[in-house]
């Protein structure tokens, strides 16, 4: 019984793989702790020296693929205290969020392994 | 100035309606975020760029997944109440397949495109004063000059005997100006067409052949380019093989550049010229037309003079080619419409019910914050769904109807071969599938928008409908029944009238009897004896074959569409006949054709060696000549000849253009008198004719085989043809009311049983006080009867409207009759409430009991 969820879950974790370049940044962020939409953009902005730049359609489509997955849920809305006293809607990754988060950088991790051997590390200039 | 934010919120419609629901407040919230930390101009148009970038990709993405979503529940709602929705779908696959059937063998008539380029352009310029009869000279100098033509061209069709080598056959021939093919606008497949000055006497024998011509009597040789045919006896060189489906002027195997040389082709007969032209770019219809009368009423003053439709006039050569079928496929196309509204009213009433039923369902989503546009979506797309898969079975229904439409579709309607299920078919098929479903997207909506949560939750049934519906409903099963009634009356009324065209006493009797034309014109046949010598050589071999009864034969036989001679004949009581077809027969043709022979004899042969010559007339002519049965002895007289006949005998009036028309006055001269280029023999055989047709062209062509032997069909054959049109639109109505009737009885089964199955507590109710389920079937089905009667009475008034429609579908059909109607009417409303009857045995399953713990 046991076992067959182990093997469920695990499924439930691989067919969520791979994600793509932003879907992992936004989980690493909320790794740290619960954030809005608009924090999420500025967090991976300021991360990647704008390099990744999601615009609000692309930002609010991955969130909602990312809560029908299961990968994040919504919390209580609050006010941002860093901007205004809007309310904002602010969001929090699940423990299938977590694994899935994990399974992804060791699939990269894998990858980049593979990378090393191929080619060689280069030297730190 | 626009206030950049609220631009960005019409931006954000783009969205579907779920997102939008969703995220439309962050997404606008970030966007003012963002608007506030850009500085500079450069910043702002950086922001707005990379939003509409961001909007152009991300909202396609969301809008397919929400539309997947929206089918995926759409599937499983439907697979809920199976039944109902097969029944539409079926329903409307049915009415979209058969009107796209039949609408493409329709257009496959009458919007073909014709092959020449530009066809808009091109004009028919008839009882024009300007043709090849002016001569090479004047007729180009008058093209060349013309203030309205860009260039015209001048033709003259008949048949002709061609001698390949091979068999000799019998073609249309066109002997056109040179500039034809380049006028039409139209390329050879193979070879070349004429060269400019290829019409100058001298530089003439040359022809271009038919496609057909060269696939079917010259096995798609090659080698034809280059080789010699003859024409009537003339020697031609063939330069080219026209477009494969290009027969203009109409049938026509060969063209020759010989119009204005007369002498090139020997030829004996009456010949017309056509002029065809094409416009100036910049002219308008009414402009040339004005300009060409003009010019006419100058060169030819006299043209003016006669009765007002002989006068010179411009038309379209589109729509002269169109014309003949014109009105018939617009009145199909008329009943095929008929036939989609009432398929269409099946899925209304569906999709209507459905709404109803899901009222509750869809206040509480409306309740628990989904937004108006959210649910008209979901409901669109459920209506869409049906309607494209209504759609796709309908293609695969069109390609059989199509099929067997282009197989009853008679020869002579289909001169030109083309592709089914073409694309303007199919774009066809997909307006109507969007159309319908449309408008089924919108009646929901409609719907939705008058939901008002808090009454529909304070509601204890679920389902029950509202008199807006149930209102809505009745008027479209009202409708349907009317729709059906009025396609049903005129099938019938359409039906009988075919019944009477094939029960006309035509003046002859066409069982038992084959017919065959030779023509002698350029063979080796041209003395007046030698000619009379083959012709009863022919008789005499047909007389010959085994189990053939009789023979004759006659210049101008029923049922072909011949040129007819006809005159003024002057009868010694002093009455002049006027149109008489002057017609010559041999010995037998009569008997062998089954004519009556009213009063007098047949003439023999050898007969007009006596001092007046014999003539025959048939029952018209003497009745228009005030004689009747005492026509025998009189001696008549034609204009152009000084020499009295004396008729001999009258016999019964054939009418020559098929069972529509009735019979002209005749005169039948014996053929020895003058023998003609060309006759028909026909044989009455005993037994099955169509077993005689290869024996007798073999007897007759075994005579000479440089004679054609051509038209080897048996009468029944040519009957067939004559009845083609109108028995293939009588077919098609006949099929078109069948159809409806189906449609209608799936109707009235649909509503009836979605009515019980919306009504199943009130039912249970019912039966639980004591209403036995007699009662309750019999209440539902009298709750449909007035709906289905009003629908019959506005049904009746419909058919008698449009009956004048009708007249025009072929000569004969009429307007429907009382008892047409009553009888339809009759037989509608048995069949629609057996039908609601059927549907009602679903009562049976109701158990009270459940109905009263419920309560």
């Amino acid at each position: 019984m046991f076992w067959h969820t182990m093997t469920n879950s695990n499924e439930e974790v691989q067919q969520r793989l791979p994600l793509s370049l932003p879907v992992l940044h936004m989980l690493l962020s909320l790794l740290e702790g619960e954030r809005h939409g608009y924090a999420l953009k500025r967090e991976i902005q300021q991360r990647t020296d704008k390099r990744v730049n999601l615009g609000s359609g692309a930002l609010y489509g991955a969130i909602n693929k990312m809560l029908e997955q299961g990968l994040i849920v919504e919390s209580d809305e609050r006010p941002d205290p860093h901007l205004d006293d809007e309310r904002r809607r602010y969001y929090r990754i699940t423990s299938l969020g977590r694994r899935v988060v994990q399974a992804e950088v060791a699939r990269l991790r894998a990858l980049v392994q593979l990378a090393e051997l191929r080619l060689g590390i280069p030297d730190p200039v | 100035m626009l206030d950049p934010t609220k631009l960005y919120r019409k931006l954000l419609r783009l969205y579907p309606a779920s997102f939008r629901d969703e995220y439309e407040t962050p997404m606008d919230r970030h966007f003012r975020d963002e608007q506030r930390e850009a500085q500079s101009w450069k910043a702002h148009a950086r922001l707005w760029v990379h939003a509409i970038f961001d909007v152009a990709v991300s909202a396609p993405r969301e809008l397919v997944r929400e539309l997947g979503q929206d089918l995926h529940f759409a599937l499983r709602a439907y697979r809920k109440r199976p039944l109902s929705a097969l029944l539409a779908i079926g329903a409307l696959a049915l009415a979209i397949g058969v009107s796209t059937g039949v609408f493409s063998v329709a257009s496959a008539l009458l919007l073909r495109s014709l092959p020449f380029s530009d066809a808009a352009r091109l004009v028919e310029l008839r009882r024009s004063p300007f043709s090849a009869g002016n001569g090479r000279a004047g007729f180009i100098a008058w093209q060349g000059h013309s203030s309205y033509l860009e260039g015209a061209s001048s033709f003259s069709t008949s048949e002709m005997n061609l001698n390949s080598g091979r068999d000799a056959l019998r073609v249309r021939v066109s002997e056109t100006s040179a500039n034809f093919f380049a006028l039409l606008g139209t390329r050879s497949d193979m070879g070349r067409t004429f060269a400019a000055d290829e019409d100058k006497t001298g530089q003439n024998h040359v022809a271009v052949i038919s496609h057909r011509l060269w696939l079917q009597s010259f096995g798609g040789d090659p080698a034809m380019l280059n080789a010699t045919v003859h024409l009537n006896g003339a020697a031609l060189t063939v330069i080219g093989v026209a477009q494969p489906r290009f027969d203009y002027p109409g049938d026509v195997d060969i063209w020759i550049p010989t119009v204005f040389d007369f002498e090139t082709i020997p030829k004996r007969g009456a010949f017309l010229w056509q002029t065809i032209g094409r416009l100036k770019t910049g002219i308008t219809m009414t402009q040339a037309r004005q300009q060409f009368r003009a010019e006419a009423s100058r060169v030819s003053p006299d043209s003016f003079r006669r009765a007002d439709h002989e006068d010179p006039d411009l038309v379209r050569l589109r729509d002269q080619l169109a014309s003949p079928v014109h009105q018939s496929v617009l009145i199909l196309s008329a009943v095929v419409l008929l036939v989609l509204l009432t398929a269409c009213a099946n899925v209304a009433q569906l999709l209507l019910s459905r709404t109803v039923e899901r009222s509750q369902e869809l206040a509480l989503r409306a309740a628990l914050g989904a937004s108006r546009s959210r649910l008209v979506q979901q409901l669109t797309v459920e209506a869409t769904a049906l309607t494209l898969a209504g759609s796709i079975f309908g293609l695969i229904v069109a390609y059989f109807v199509s099929r067997t439409a282009s197989a009853v579709l008679p020869a002579q309607l289909a001169t030109q071969r083309y592709t089914l299920l073409d694309w303007r078919v199919l774009c066809f098929a997909i307006t109507l599938a969007l159309i319908v479903g449309v408008i089924f997207g919108v009646m929901p909506t409609w719907l939705v928008g008058r939901l008002q949560p808090s009454t529909r939750l304070a509601r204890v049934h679920p389902g029950s409908s509202e008199p807006v519906t149930r209102r809505l409903q009745s008027i479209l099963l009202g409708v349907q029944v009317a729709f059906t009634l009025t396609l049903l009356v005129s099938s019938v009324t359409l039906g009988s009238a075919f019944l009477r065209l094939v029960n006309t006493d035509l003046g002859f009797r066409p069982a038992n009897v084959i017919t065959l034309n030779v023509s002698l014109q350029g063979t080796r046949y041209q003395k007046e004896s030698a000619v009379w010598q083959y012709y009863s050589a022919v008789l005499d071999r047909l007389r010959n074959v085994p189990g053939v009864e009789s023979v004759g034969a006659v210049n101008y036989l029923p049922l072909t569409a011949n040129v007819l001679m006809a005159g003024t004949i002057k009868a010694d009581s002093g009455q002049q006949v006027n149109g008489v077809v002057l017609n010559g027969v041999m010995p037998g043709y009569f008997r062998t054709m089954g004519t009556k022979l009213v009063a007098g004899s047949e003439f023999v042969m050898n007969e007009s060696n006596s001092a007046d010559p014999p003539v025959l007339v048939n029952e018209a002519f003497a009745h228009q000549a005030g004689l009747d049965a005492s026509m025998v002895g009189r001696r008549i007289k034609a204009p152009w000849t000084s020499r009295p006949y004396l008729v001999s005998g009258v016999v019964a009036t054939a009418r020559m253009a098929g069972p529509e028309y009735d019979g002209s006055p005749q005169a039948y001269w014996p053929v020895q008198e003058e023998p003609p280029p060309a006759l028909t023999f026909v044989a009455k055989v005993h037994g099955d004719s169509s077993k005689y047709l290869a024996i007798c062209r073999d007897a007759v062509m075994g005579l000479d085989p440089g004679v054609p032997v051509y038209e080897v069909k048996t009468l029944d054959q040519r009957l067939n043809e004559t009845l083609g049109r109108p028995k293939f639109y009588t077919l098609s109505v006949l099929f078109l009311g069948c159809l409806a009737l189906l449609l209608a009885l799936i109707g009235v089964f649909g509503t009836s049983s979605r009515a019980i199955a919306q009504r199943e507590h009130e039912f249970g109710v019912r039966m639980a006080l004591g209403a036995s389920t007699g009662n309750v079937r019999t209440m539902i089905v009298r709750q449909s009867l007035a709906p289905i009667s009003t629908g019959i009475v506005a049904g009746v008034v419909g058919a008698i409207g449009s009956g004048p429609l009708l007249q025009h579908v072929f000569v004969g059909a009429k307007t429907p009759d009382t008892s047409t109607c009553i009888v339809a009417s009759i037989l509608l409303l048995a069949a629609t409430l057996v039908s609601a009857w059927f549907a009602t045995t679903r009562i049976l399953a109701i158990d009270p009991i459940d109905a009263i713990r419920a309560e």
